[in-house]
């Protein structure tokens, strides 16, 4: 069956095609690659449909040709996740049709797109860990150069940090699979995955760390994270609903889970590690998120949050918390390419994402309002939408791990302290993201200069894609129980079995009657409210968001909302404040949560990039040193040398 | 096989020829020095298929007196590369040498250090081999001088008398193993030394060599003379120098005296040096290649830091090392040389070296851009190119050899590799171009069919080394050129038995 080679094979050969058109005749370049990515999306749907553990030996035109044995494998894990891959790069570049005209280099663009769908799909059917690698790789570099598409010098900057951190990561993951292979004398993961580990412990552990490490790199947790927000701003927005919003979080969480489920037996305390990771992640960028004014970098800090879930959720190796993580995972890529697109729409339609700028524009914009308001909730985990459901999962196996007998009490402890941070990251994320759903759709609209033209709704193209992914945010939510049984069970019964009767009697939450009383409770709602409408009108002065509302000016930016703390700095401040009446208990509450804000992005964000910095600045000093080393003085070389042979005489004679 | 001395009899007679045409029209010159490099490189493709050893006795004197000329698999692979490089490197003189006014002394220069470079890996004899290697030294001493600025003076002295130091060591050691054993034919020498008890003169002798050829080959702390002289060359010349000529008169020569002659037994554990000055090597290159604001000053710190990956896997001692190591060599004459004519086009094009002074230069040289995006891909390791394949079987024989703080060495090394050639991307070729270099031209067609042959072979490499993934055996490149080379290292000292008549 070479279906699995085409899907990689296509898009790649599409991705060529494309490269190799002259810019100038556009169209056939976008016929081309929207069919191919279509062509993707369909051989997808057959190697899902396909069942599970087809292995694939080369075969193929080309393979023959170059002999080059590829050794595929789709089996229930890998073959829903190449799904969705194809799924994106097909709604990406639907949605790209609108909005690359105008920029340069459009025809890179779309070969680079075309190539990550092909690489990335062979990264997660590859049977072998090199091979994977290799494709791992070449996602990297598609990323790098989409990322320079942005064609500004700064980009071209920010692209080479994001490469030098995931390089980095890569390497290590290099160093992981070739320890593997030491241990197991074998690159395979159907071989692996079924002789019995019997390496030592201590080397098992520091191959999954640093295996670990690859996979963290590409979903874009912390410590690895600091490129994602510099990338956002400068990227076209496409590519971050691409990649680091989809696809690299589809291939991180793949690796994650491969190597928990097949590669190794996972003792507690990895896990525990992993495990802070994910919260660590959750907190620490969530707070960063709430205190920024850009929407696409506040979304970009949003992707990493929320990577947090996932490796919470995995971390915790028992059935319910992987299946939980790997559903937030598809949730994730779901909710937040739309997102992100939503932001592209209104980004072409007014020019800007500064959230101060933006205002109103849920009238003039509605299905991208629509679609945004869903996925925004979605995201911060309201019920009945998808984000719930899989975040519930995770709390439910953060909960099973912390009982279980085989963690003890502090590892227990520290669970708990886990489960509380992830439920905080939530209602962070649910305060940041009406700050962005009020700041840009609700709120006035902002006065357009003069002879502007007036906001539309995007094009078809553009809507369509969000439109679907807001759809299935909702299906994914009201009806969780078909992707559950159908995608991810599947995918955890190769480790344990039986798994989707445990998921499906869950006395965890039933979707589709929980949406049921949800919306009863709407309607019983409406209902007393329309009941009472008219008689007594309740007056009372305007409230908006948590703030008072200034007397001067009629326009509340929702960016406004959270400044109070601003206000608060110093003596005079805290003055003010209390006449103002601002000590109350939600003033204090924001306050405080936006100074550890500010606090950890300056101590972690900025932190770590002042790490890289700064490895990269000692590098450069011992450079400097070694250059102030090499006078240019003949006999101080010769006198190396001669020094240089004694030591070899020494070694050799003594 | 008749073959065998026309590598040198060719290039030699070349140079005497070219010598004469002083006052030739450049296109003559042109034609006839590409004519011989490429009968060179032709030639060197037939010897591709030749199973076993092959000796030719010049004079038909018989091997223990007489000098023999012996080819097998490592002379094969490494004739090719040469030749290889030699080709590429004349037709990418053809444009960039005409700002020079004496092509056809250029020429000739050249022809002469393709001879030594040809002479000391056909050689069987060790006295011969340094003479071979005193040709090309000399040779390349004029050709790093060929500028004759002050910087291109001073850098050629600088390395003439260093290099010279190390010639001085190479044959004081050849006289101590002539004093010992009365032989100067390879074998013949090998023969002896192994029926020999006592150790301790031929670990001096050992010293001797390792620190001479060391010096060639420009390994930590013996490398101060290569960032000067390398960077002064004209470009073809730079190319030649660090793609293949370090190899063959440091690596190469090293390999074949100390693995093929004394023997690494007699060696013991110090053999282990060779990890720590690989290792050494590596890292200083890499940390000095970072800081550097001059394009071709930054290569050859990178080709410091190259050899010290093929030391290391060298030193490992096991036959994955071995072939890693030649991998390496192979790979890294290719990327480097592309390199290096990379650096020659900015050059060539913008007049300057100078990475700050330039900036956004693929937007008006694409294809110097898109050659040197290869070959920075290359040189640090990504996937699919063929840098990473010679890097991953390096580290996989580290692990392999129990040796894991040297995997991390080497990976934590790519990782600095990758820093700064991303730097000599982002300066040179990406971002906005500068107002000062606005009407800058592509190189003409002779450099670019260089620059994309060698980046071509970059990727097909790439892609043939990677059905290493399903076996060894499974590239062409290791089954029919690097596993006979490395055989014959592997063999050791039983390189005699193939040579000397029972």
């Amino acid at each position: 069956m070479s279906i699995l080679f085409y899907s990689v094979f296509l898009p790649i050969l599409g991705g060529l095609i494309c490269l190799l058109i002259p810019g100038r005749i556009k169209i056939v370049k976008e016929i081309i690659a929207l069919l191919s990515s279509y062509a993707a999306l369909v051989l997808g749907i057959l190697i899902f449909r396909s069942g599970s553990a087809v292995f694939v030996k080369d075969l193929g035109f080309l393979t023959g040709f170059l002999k080059i044995d590829l050794d595929l494998r789709a089996d229930s894990l890998n073959s829903f996740i190449v799904l969705f891959i194809a799924l994106f790069g097909f709604l990406i570049t639907l949605y790209s049709l609108k909005l690359m005209p105008g920029k340069e280099r459009s025809n890179e663009y779309y070969a680079y797109l075309l190539f990550n769908v092909g690489a990335a799909t062979g990264a997660v059917l590859s049977n072998n860990l090199l091979m994977m690698l290799v494709f791992w790789d070449i996602v990297l570099l598609c990323l790098f150069g989409m990322l320079s598409t942005g064609g500004m010098k700064a980009a071209s900057g920010s692209a080479k940090k994001s490469f030098i951190i995931i390089a980095t990561a890569d390497f290590l993951m290099l160093l992981g699979i070739l320890l593997v292979w030491y241990m197991t004398g074998t690159f395979r993961i159907d071989v692996i995955t079924k002789t019995p580990f019997a390496g030592d412990l201590k080397l098992g552990a520091v191959a999954f760390l640093l295996l670990a490490c690859g996979a963290l790199a590409k979903a874009g947790s912390m410590p690895f994270h600091t490129w994602i927000p510099d990338a956002a701003t400068e990227a076209p927005v496409s590519v971050m609903a691409f990649l680091p919003a989809a696809v690299d979080k589809l291939l991180g969480i793949y690796l994650l889970a491969r190597i928990v489920l097949n590669l190794f037996a996972m003792v507690p305390w990895l896990g525990i590690i992993l495990m802070f990771i994910g919260a660590f992640t959750i907190i620490a960028a969530v707070m960063m998120a709430l205190v920024q004014h850009n929407m696409k970098r506040l979304l970009s800090y949003h992707a990493v949050s929320q990577v947090g879930y996932m490796i919470l959720g995995i971390g915790t190796g028992n059935p319910v918390g992987i299946a939980g993580g790997l559903f937030h995972m598809l949730n994730h890529t779901i909710y937040k390419s739309c997102l992100f697109m939503g932001s592209g729409a209104v980004e072409q339609k007014t020019g800007t994402t500064d959230l101060e700028k933006l205002g109103g524009l849920s009238k003039t914009m509605p299905v991208t309002f629509f679609a945004m308001l869903v996925a925004a909730l979605s995201i911060s985990g309201v019920p009945p939408f998808n984000g719930f459901v899989s975040k519930w999962m995770i709390y439910q196996g953060v909960i099973q791990f912390a009982g279980s007998p085989a963690t003890g009490g502090a590892m227990s402890f520290l669970s708990w302290l886990f489960l509380v941070a992830a439920m905080l990251g939530s209602a962070l994320t649910l305060a940041s993201f009406m700050k962005l759903i009020y700041s840009a759709f609700l709120g006035q609209p902002v006065n357009e200069p003069e002879g502007s033209t007036p906001v539309k709704e995007v094009g078809w193209t553009m809507w369509v894609p969000m439109l679907v992914l807001a759809v299935l945010c909702i299906v994914f939510g009201v009806f969780a129980q078909i992707p559950l049984r159908g995608l991810i069970g599947p995918a955890v019964q190769l480790k344990f079995p039986g798994v989707p009767e445990a998921l499906r009697l869950s006395g965890l939450w039933s979707p589709t009657l929980a949406t049921v009383l949800i919306f009863a409770g709407l309607i019983i709602g409406y209902i007393i409210y329309a009941a009472g409408k008219g008689t007594r009108p309740r007056t009372d002065v305007s409230y908006i968001g948590g703030e008072a509302p200034r007397g001067d000016i009629n326009r509340f930016p929702g960016t406004d909302f959270y400044n109070t703390v601003r206000e608060m700095k110093g003596l005079s401040g805290i003055y003010r404040a209390a006449e103002k009446k601002y000590l109350d208990f939600y003033e204090w509450g924001i306050g405080f949560l936006k100074a550890i804000g500010h606090i950890l992005f300056y101590c972690v964000d900025r932190f770590v990039d002042w790490l890289v910095v700064g490895v990269g600045r000692l590098a450069r000093f011992f450079s400097w040193i070694l250059r102030e080393v090499h006078i240019g003085a003949l006999p101080t070389y010769l006198a190396w040398c001669l020094i240089g042979f004694g030591i070899i005489l020494y070694v050799l004679v003594r | 096989m008749q073959i065998l001395p026309l590598f040198i009899a060719i290039p030699m007679g070349a140079a005497f020829v070219l010598a004469m045409l002083l006052k030739a029209r450049h296109s003559v010159v042109d034609i006839l020095a590409n004519v011989v490099t490429a009968v060179l490189l032709a030639l060197s493709i037939t010897l591709i298929m030749t199973k076993g050893t092959i000796t030719y006795e010049m004079g038909r004197w018989a091997p223990p007196l007489g000098i023999v000329l012996v080819l097998d698999g490592l002379t094969v692979l490494m004739l090719l590369i040469v030749n290889l490089i030699a080709f590429l490197a004349t037709i990418f003189s053809i444009s960039y040498m005409e700002r020079f006014t004496a092509k056809a002394k250029f020429y000739s220069m050249f022809m002469l250090m393709l001879t030594g470079l040809n002479g000391v890996i056909l050689t069987g004899d060790i006295f011969n081999m340094f003479v071979f290697l005193e040709i090309a030294s000399i040779a390349s001493y004029v050709l790093v001088a060929f500028g004759t600025e002050d910087e291109e003076l001073e850098a050629s002295f600088k390395y003439m008398v260093i290099s010279s130091v190390g010639g001085l060591f190479i044959l004081l050691s050849i006289a101590l193993l002539y004093a010992m054993t009365g032989t100067l034919n390879m074998a013949h020498l090998s023969q002896i030394i192994s029926s020999q008890k006592s150790g301790i003169g031929f670990l001096f002798t050992a010293a001797l060599m390792i620190t001479g050829f060391a010096i060639k080959a420009a390994i930590v702390p013996f490398h101060a003379w290569l960032p000067d002289a390398h960077p002064s060359a004209p470009s073809p010349v730079s190319a030649m120098l660090s793609g293949v000529f370090i190899k063959t008169l440091g690596i190469y020569a090293m390999m074949r005296v100390l693995v093929n002659v004394i023997g690494i037994s007699i060696l013991g554990r110090a053999w282990g040096i060779m990890l720590v000055l690989g290792a050494v090597s590596m890292v200083i290159g890499a940390l000095l290649g970072l800081g550097q604001k001059d394009y071709k000053r930054l290569l050859a710190y990178s080709s410091v830091s190259q050899v010290g990956y093929i030391i290391l896997a060298f030193g490992l001692g096991t036959p994955l090392g071995y072939l890693a190591a030649l991998f390496h060599l192979t790979n890294h004459a290719v990327f480097k040389a592309l390199m290096f004519f990379n650096a020659g086009a900015v050059e060539y094009a913008t007049g300057t070296r100078d990475l700050e002074k330039m900036g956004g230069l693929s937007e008006k040289m694409p294809v110097t851009g898109i050659t040197s995006v290869v070959g920075t891909l290359s040189i640090s390791g990504v996937p699919p190119f063929n840098g990473f394949w010679s890097k991953l079987l390096i580290i996989i024989a580290c692990i392999q050899a129990g040796r894991f703080s040297y995997a991390v060495i080497a990976i934590l090394v790519s990782v600095l590799t990758l820093a700064y050639f991303l730097k000599v991307q982002r300066l040179a070729f990406f971002g906005k171009i500068k107002e000062t270099l606005s009407n800058i031209k592509e190189v003409p067609v002779p450099m670019r069919v260089s620059l994309i042959v060698l980046a071509v072979l970059c990727l097909v490499i790439g892609l043939d080394a990677f059905r290493i993934v399903q076996g060894m055996d499974s590239s062409w490149l290791v089954r029919v050129l690097l596993n006979p080379a490395k055989e014959v290292l592997v063999n050791g000292t039983g390189y005699v038995s193939s040579i000397l008549p029972k």
